[in-house]
């Protein structure tokens, strides 16, 4: 039972408490609804203020993607396999996966307009413009 | 022999190919992808009860406001390497549509694309689809494909509406499940949360200057465990066999487990044809050993005509 309760502590501990989603600092819109946002990470809104948006996701399996995904898209990972499978076929494209925040912070500032999200804890020296904020949710 | 050794050099790339939720190579530097998917079925009603039923390629790319979206396939190959009967290769283009946003929610499309209209056709490949059989309507009451100009706009960010028009031949016209050279469509799809629903209506012109109207509505519910589906579709012709159609089905996708579907499908339809109204029930099972692959079986039983009958499918996409 104590191991249990350990290792609950340990997890809880690996995933961030809450989510920012940002974007550049001059990115078109102040903010973002949580549907927005979906549809944007789903590929099914792929252009803002008549550009070509640059979403970018993190690795499978990363802590802080299964929280934006339970979180924000709230889609299971079979859900996610079967919608991602057709859209496909219908010549959409998943985010870009990139492998840490520092690099979503570098296309952050060299690529307009682009969006991507961190963990409100995680220090960064660029500066971005917070879109939606989101407690973490892995139940 | 040779067609045997393009399928095991697409099904061994297959396993190299599809990670994370993306398929397909793309080539560095650039936004061209390429890709591609494959089937095989087994039926024991169909003259060739081995089939490759789809061997095909496809490919996108995107430039600011435009997409580029290709799919050329090789369909109805038997084992010994036939492709429709004839030993020659039979090259269809299933799909070339050029698409350019014209706002951030409008969009215009010409080529040759999937007609928009109902749920299976946005998806029309075995891979995508939880049964290897299709229900009666997605070959019978409109054009698959459409060779023309497509307009899409979003209404809000839950729902959307599209116009298509189509007033010349088609490119590929041997494919399409209802030959024709002129289409007139509106469709409109809404969704909310795990809820979606569509409507469509056209009318077009086949080849033998024969005119139909059709018109359907649909709805899905897409929830993690659980698909349902259900849509009526019904369709009027100066033609006989079409005078009067209707067809529709209900039909369930059950999450049993992680990699494990099961499916049950019922359906009614009126054939003109042999002057009956049949219906159908499917029960099957699918398994998705990686998220790329899928093998299907299903048994099919018919009420009136002898097509009852088990069958099986292998299907790849990358």
């Amino acid at each position: 039972m104590r191991l249990f309760t350990i290792l609950t502590l340990i997890v809880t501990l690996l995933y961030p408490k809450h989510l920012l989603v940002i974007g550049n600092i001059d990115f078109p819109k102040e903010k973002l609804t949580k549907e927005e946002i979906k549809a944007i990470f789903l590929g099914k809104h792929q252009f803002i203020a008549e550009k070509r948006l640059l979403v970018m996701n993190y690795k499978y399996n990363s802590t802080i993607r299964v929280c934006f995904e339970k979180s924000i898209l709230e889609k299971s990972k079979h859900s996610l396999e079967r919608y991602w499978r057709k859209a496909y076929y219908q010549g959409k494209h998943p985010p870009k996966v990139i492998s840490s925040t520092k690099m979503l912070m570098l296309y952050l500032e060299k690529i307009y307009p682009s969006i991507g999200y961190i963990d409100e804890n995680q220090a960064v020296d660029i500066k971005f413009k917070t879109l939606f904020r989101v407690k973490c949710n892995i139940d | 022999m040779k067609y045997r050794f393009i399928f095991f050099i697409l099904a061994y790339s297959s396993f190299l190919y599809a990670t994370e939720n993306s398929y397909g190579w793309n080539i560095h530097n650039s936004s061209l992808n390429i890709g591609g998917y494959l089937d095989m079925t087994y039926d024991s009603k169909r003259e060739e009860e081995f089939l490759f039923n789809d061997i095909a390629m496809m490919f996108s790319s995107n430039n600011n406001r435009f997409d580029l979206l290709g799919e050329i396939e090789l369909s109805h190959i038997s084992v010994d390497g036939n492709s429709n009967n004839s030993s020659d290769i039979d090259l269809k283009i299933e799909r070339l549509e050029l698409t350019y946003a014209l706002s951030d929610d409008k969009s215009i499309k010409i080529g040759r694309f999937n007609s928009d209209i109902g749920y299976w056709n946005q998806a029309p490949i075995s891979i995508l689809e939880d049964t290897t059989t299709e229900p009666y309507i997605v070959k019978n009451f409109f054009p698959k494909a459409t060779t023309g100009i497509h307009y899409h706009q979003d209404i809000n960010r839950n729902s959307s509406f599209s116009i298509t028009f189509q007033k010349n031949n088609d490119i590929s016209h041997q494919d399409n499940n209802i030959a024709i050279n002129r289409h007139f469509a509106l469709a409109y799809y809404g969704e909310k949360e795990e809820f979606s629903w569509r409507l469509s209506l056209g009318k077009y012109l086949n080849d033998s200057s024969i005119d139909a109207n059709y018109i359907g509505i649909g709805s899905q519910y897409d929830g993690d465990k659980l698909v349902i589906q259900a849509e009526i579709f019904t369709k009027n012709s100066d033609d006989d066999n079409n005078k009067n159609l209707y067809s529709a089905y209900l039909q369930s996708t059950w999450n049993i487990k992680d990699k494990h579907d099961a499916i049950f499908r019922f359906e009614e339809y009126k054939d003109n044809t042999i002057e009956t109204k049949e219906q159908i029930y499917l029960l099957g099972y699918s398994y998705r050993p990686s998220k790329n692959i899928v093998l299907k079986s299903e048994y099919i039983y018919h009420q009136k005509l002898p097509l009852n009958r088990f069958v099986y499918s292998i299907s790849v996409l990358f």
